[in-house]
Formats: structure tokens, sequence, C-alpha cells
């Protein structure tokens, strides 16, 4: 008997559950864009910044009587920062009938959300994925037609870090520790090393590591003995602050030097004292002089500094999005993302935005070298692609 | 190179075997691994970072703090996910899934709470070094190892000559009888906990300063889990042989080899150990468990 009972409490639970899922319609008097990011986990921290960024420029767009005189709907998603959970993101957003999603912000989760957009014919624009085969398909070297990003990509900025220092740091021999289940972290050493030997440098070591690893005094105490001038650490922060920390108590002296996900004021407080005076290749900084207003209003909604850089990318994704629906004067997917690949000169958050036709990459995209200072990260130069 | 390989290994190894004796306590009396293990050492390290920096108490009295929030978030977690499917007389797989359930739980409910950020000890306590002979290793490790050595000498101490370390010693070998003869054993089960709650908050504390405070920090305990393995589940010293041994040897692959394939032999070592001595280095079939 008990069990019948029980059966049967389930059964109206379960009724409820599927019943409270189906029940939001969006009425036609919106336009839905999604958003896939990651709200929880370990990269949660720009994720939940790039949401109240949106929410906020999207309210502000609303105020003005919305797009082709309908309100935008911000439908988000938690990703997790998971490849797995951004396929299954990607396929409810499509199910939903979004007209284009922006994010995710990383690498290995924008490819794979690629296996979803394609074929269903919506565009999304990564905010910080930097690898090259999130826009062009490797195999073929075709294209995506519906994969978009509003940053530089990897090579770019390993050049930049490479260049900057042989130039500026005047290093003559780098080592390299990167994650090597990171898209991001492997495809970005590779491009440093390649530019660095280009330059005339040398590289002694070129370590990898699991991601999740703590302890990298063991590869470390392998550096130590080479003495490298530049120690070229591209991974997220929490690595970074953690090899340098370690680095620091191991007595090794080279000048740090990193990339864009090291750029979250995390570094400092991870790594206290042991990241002073280090470099990184960055996207955007608070102290660029053309995104104040933006900040400031972001500081009084929000009560604290955005989290750098996804929510400036993010909203130049948005900026380009409204502008297509404009120009197109249609909410259908596939002619957005036909107009996002036209997008020319459209002054976004960042500065102007072109997209190249050919890669779908922004073109002349400046890039920002951050050096931390008095626990601050201090705006230190600014690298145009050719 | 290698003695300051070695010395970063026994370091790390340190702390392995903290965590390995909480395990092979609980496995001793109840026979199934507790997952949720790794969630209670995140939890001690949060109570002490908690309690440091927004309380301000001295570290003596954080860590003490830190251990006693584990041993009572040990305790609660029994009582709560394992004493009822004790009383059922549960298979140990369910009390395994209960306790998957139960770390799944914790670690999400901490991104809930209290988010997903990486929080830092101050510099303080983590940035002094002792050098000798070119060899440097962190004040905090021999701090970390001397603790570790005296609490796990101290918990052996107890089971050996405390009235309760008897009834744990005889709840290990057989429960039924051990009842039979009057040994009120929810309550030893309650102590067993208390005490490997009270490591995971030291753990967890050593943990959070050597590295940093996070929700996935407890995942380090899978390490823990292969350390109790090889030294023979259920047999303390043990564990803190298997502790030592896996933290020196990944160090020496990390260092000699490369640090990706650091997991692939350490997982190897126990296959291949299990085959040879299906009970670990210290285990025994039906003899003194704990």
């Amino acid at each position: 008997m008990r069990t019948k009972w029980l059966a049967l409490v389930l059964a109206v639970v379960f009724a409820a559950v599927v019943a409270g899922c189906g029940g939001s319609s969006g009425g036609a008097d919106v336009i839905k864009i999604g958003q896939t990011v990651a709200l929880t986990g370990d990269s949660s921290m720009w994720g939940q910044s790039e949401k109240n960024a949106l929410e906020m420029e999207i309210a502000k767009i609303n105020a003005k009587g919305g797009v082709l005189g309908k309100k935008l709907q911000l439908v988000a998603y938690d990703n997790r920062a998971d490849a797995t959970e951004a396929v299954n993101i990607a396929k409810r957003l499509v199910g939903e009938k979004v007209v284009a999603i922006i994010g995710p912000a990383q690498s290995g989760v924008a490819i794979a959300t690629t296996s979803v957009t394609e074929p269903s014919k919506v565009p999304f624009i990564a905010t910080t994925a930097t690898n090259p085969k999130v826009t062009v398909d490797d195999k073929t070297g075709k294209v995506r037609n519906y994969a978009f990003r509003t940053c530089f990509i990897d090579p770019f900025q390993g050049t930049v870090a490479a260049q900057f220092a042989v130039k500026d740091l005047k290093a003559k021999t780098a080592a390299v520790i990167y994650d090597v289940g990171s898209d991001y972290s492997a495809w970005l050493g590779k491009y440093f090393i390649e530019e660095f030997q280009k330059q005339g440098g040398k590289i002694i070591a070129n370590e990898a590591f699991r991601t999740g690893e703590l302890d990298f005094r063991a590869i470390l105490g392998k550096v130590k003995g080479s003495s490298p001038d530049v120690l070229f650490i591209p991974t997220m922060q929490k690595e970074a602050a953690l090899v340098m920390k370690q680095a620091a108590d191991l007595g090794i002296k080279a000048k740090f030097l990193g990339g864009d996900g090291w750029g979250s004021p995390d570094l400092v407080t991870l790594g206290g004292s042991a990241v002073e005076g280090s470099y990184f290749v960055n996207l955007a900084s608070l102290d660029d002089p053309d995104i104040q207003s933006f900040i400031k209003e972001y500081k009084e909604k929000y009560k604290s500094d955005p989290v750098m850089p996804n929510p400036v990318m993010a909203i130049d994704g948005l900026y380009a999005i409204v502008d297509a629906l404009k120009k197109t004067n249609s909410t259908d997917p596939a002619k957005i993302a036909e107009q996002l690949a036209k997008t020319k000169d459209l002054q976004a958050l960042s500065g102007k935005l072109t997209i190249d036709p050919k890669t779908h990459n922004p073109l002349n995209k400046p890039a920002v070298i951050q050096e931390v200072k008095g626990g601050k990260f201090v705006f230190k130069a600014k690298f145009v692609t050719q | 190179m290698f003695i300051q390989t070695l010395v970063t290994g026994l370091a790390i190894g340190g702390i392995y075997a903290l965590m390995a004796v909480g395990y092979s306590l609980v496995f001793s009396i109840l026979n199934f691994s507790n997952f949720a293990y790794g969630s209670i050492i995140m939890l001690g390290a949060y109570i002490g970072y908690y309690v440091l920096m927004h309380m301000g108490v001295p570290l003596a009295l954080a860590v003490l703090l830190s251990i006693a929030g584990a041993a009572v978030l040990c305790f609660v977690n029994e009582r709560m996910a394992y004493s009822t499917l004790r009383k059922r007389n549960a298979s140990s797989l369910y009390f395994m899934i209960s306790a998957m359930g139960t770390s799944i739980f914790l670690e999400n409910l901490v991104y809930a709470t209290i988010g997903s950020r990486f929080y830092a000890f101050p510099e303080v306590l983590t940035q002094q070094n002792v050098s000798f002979g070119g060899v440097s290793i962190g004040l905090l490790d021999v701090f970390a190892i001397v603790f570790s050595a005296i609490a796990i000498y101290g918990l052996h101490y107890f089971l050996q000559n405390s009235k309760t370390g008897i009834a744990i010693r005889a709840a290990s070998y057989d429960m039924q009888v051990c009842q039979l003869n009057g040994v009120n054993v929810n309550k030893v089960i309650g102590w067993v906990f208390l005490l490997a709650g009270g490591l995971a908050g030291i753990s967890g504390m050593f943990l959070g300063m050597k590295y940093m405070v996070y929700p996935t920090m407890g995942w380090i305990t899978n390490k823990a889990y292969i350390a109790a393995v090889i030294g023979g589940l259920g047999s303390l010293p043990g564990a803190v042989v298997g502790g030592l041994i896996l933290g020196v040897l990944e160090t020496f692959v990390s260092a000699y080899v490369s640090s990706v394939v650091r997991d692939v032999f350490s997982f190897s070592l126990l296959v291949v150990l299990l085959l040879v001595l299906p009970t670990g280095l210290f285990g025994k079939f039906l003899e003194e468990k704990v």
C-alpha cells in the first residue's frame, strides 16, 4: 500500500515539474537573445559579471523602445564552462527560438557549441573564446557560418606576449608552463613559443600539467635549474597565482608573463606578493578611457567593478546583434548570421567593431598589456593587429 | 634536485596520510568508502578561513575551530546520511551512493550560498621558508608534517588505551558480537565520525593554507583514498605509510617524467598493487583492523 502511495505522489510531483518546465512561453512581442554562460564553477566570476552587464544594457535598450518595436529579452542559462552542458544549453536556446546567442566564453566550450548552432542555423557570438578553431573548422579550413566572436584570437595574443617579452622585457630565454587539459592554454603556449623563437629567443623548458593541479613545485624545480628570463604561464588566474607563488617560494627570478586568463582581481588576492611586477595580455582594461561610462553605470547598479573583460566583449556582441536586427529588419537567425558577417565599423563598447567575413574574427582589435603594480592592474601598452 | 623533490613529496604525502587515516577509520568500522569526506575537508577549510579572516581569531584557535566544526559536520553527516541505512542493514554499496550524494550536495550548497570564488589565506602564514643546503621547505609544511604526526599518534594512543578506543577496535572486528557484549554501537560510530571529522578539519586547514580554499578542493581526497588502499584499508599505520609513499612517488614522477602522467601513474600503481597484494601493504583479513 505504502509503495502505491509513494508512486502516486512521485507521479504527481513529476507531472508538476514537467508542466512547470513547459510553462514558459514568451509572447510574440519580444525578441529573445540567448546567452550561454558559466554562472557556477571556476569561471563563474566572469560569467555572472557578463550576465549582469547584458541585463543592464538590454534594460537600457528596452527603455528606449527596444528594437524593431519589440522588447529584447535575455534568456541566460548556466553552462558551467562544461562542453557537454553547453551542448544541452545550445539545444535549449535553439528550442526557445532565440535570434542569436551570446557566449560561451571558453574556447573548448564554444567549439562544442558549434555542433548545435551550425545545423540549426542559429548564430552565436563568443565573448572571450580566443582559439582560432571556434570560428574556422580546422578540418576543412572553412569558416563556420554561425560562429562569431568579439575578441582577438590566440595566435595574436601569443604573438603580442612573445614580442613584448623580447622587445620590452629584453628576454633571451623563456620557459612555458601550460595546462594540457585546456585548448586555450595549450595553443596559447604553442603560439608564444613559435613567435618567441622567430624573434630569436630560446625556449629552455616547456612543461605541461593536468587541469586541477595544485602543486607545481616538482615542475618548477626543473625550470629553476635553467633560470629563464621569462616564465610564460598561459593559464587561468588560479593556476597562474599558484605557479607564481610556488616559483617565488623556490626563488625563481624570472619575469612572469601571461594571457587574458589572468585578468581577474583574484590573481592578486590568490598570488599575493608573488604576482607583483608580472605582465599579461588582456582584451580590455578597467582604465581604458573608452569604457569609463559603462564601468560607472555598472558600479552604480551592482556595487562592484565588472570582472573584465567578459562584460565588455558580451556587450560588443549584443550591439552587433542589435545592429543586424535593425539592418535585416527580421528576426530570422539565419539572416542575422548573414548580416553579422558584414558588420563593419560598428561603434561598439570596446571601439570600432569590424567582422572579417573570411574568419568571423574581429579585425584590428587592440590588445592591452597590463602590469600588476601595488596589487592593481596597471595599463602598460596597447598593441593593434595588422 | 633529488633531495628537494623528496622533501616536497614528503610535505604532500603528510597531508595525504592525514586524510587517508580519516578514510581508513570509517572504513574499518562500516566497511564502506566515505566519499563525502572530501566535502567535509572543504567545509573545514571554509570554517577555518571564515573565523580567521572575518572574526579575527588567532591562527591556533582557527585551526581548533576548524577541527571542531568539521568533526561536528562529519558526525551530522553520519546521523543524516548513513545511520538510517545502518539500522536497515543496507549493503555498503548504498552507503557509498549516499556518501556520493552527500558530497555533491555539499559542494553545490557551497556554490549556491558562498559562491565559487577562490580564497587565499594571508601570506604571513605561508611565505616563510626554511632552507638548508640548497633545499627549501615551507615553514607551513614543516608545521603540517609535525602536527599531522602528533594528530595521528594521538589518535593511535586514544584507540589503544581508552575505553572508547577499545570499543571502536572491537566494533571494527564484528559489530554484532560487539553489540551483544553490551557496547553501544551507535555511540561508538558517532565517535569514529567525530574523530575522522577532526582529521578532516586539520587537512582542510593545511590544504587551504598551502594552496587555496574553493568548493572543489575536496577532490584531492581521491588521492587519500588511493593512499589508504595502498596501505591497506582499515589499517592506520598503513594509511600513513601509503600516504607518504604516494606523495613522494607522485612528486618524483612529476619532476623526472611529466606531471601529465602523474595520475596515470598513481592509479596504475593502485591497480598493480591490488593485483599483487589485494589487501594493501598492511591489510589483514579478520585480524585487528585499527
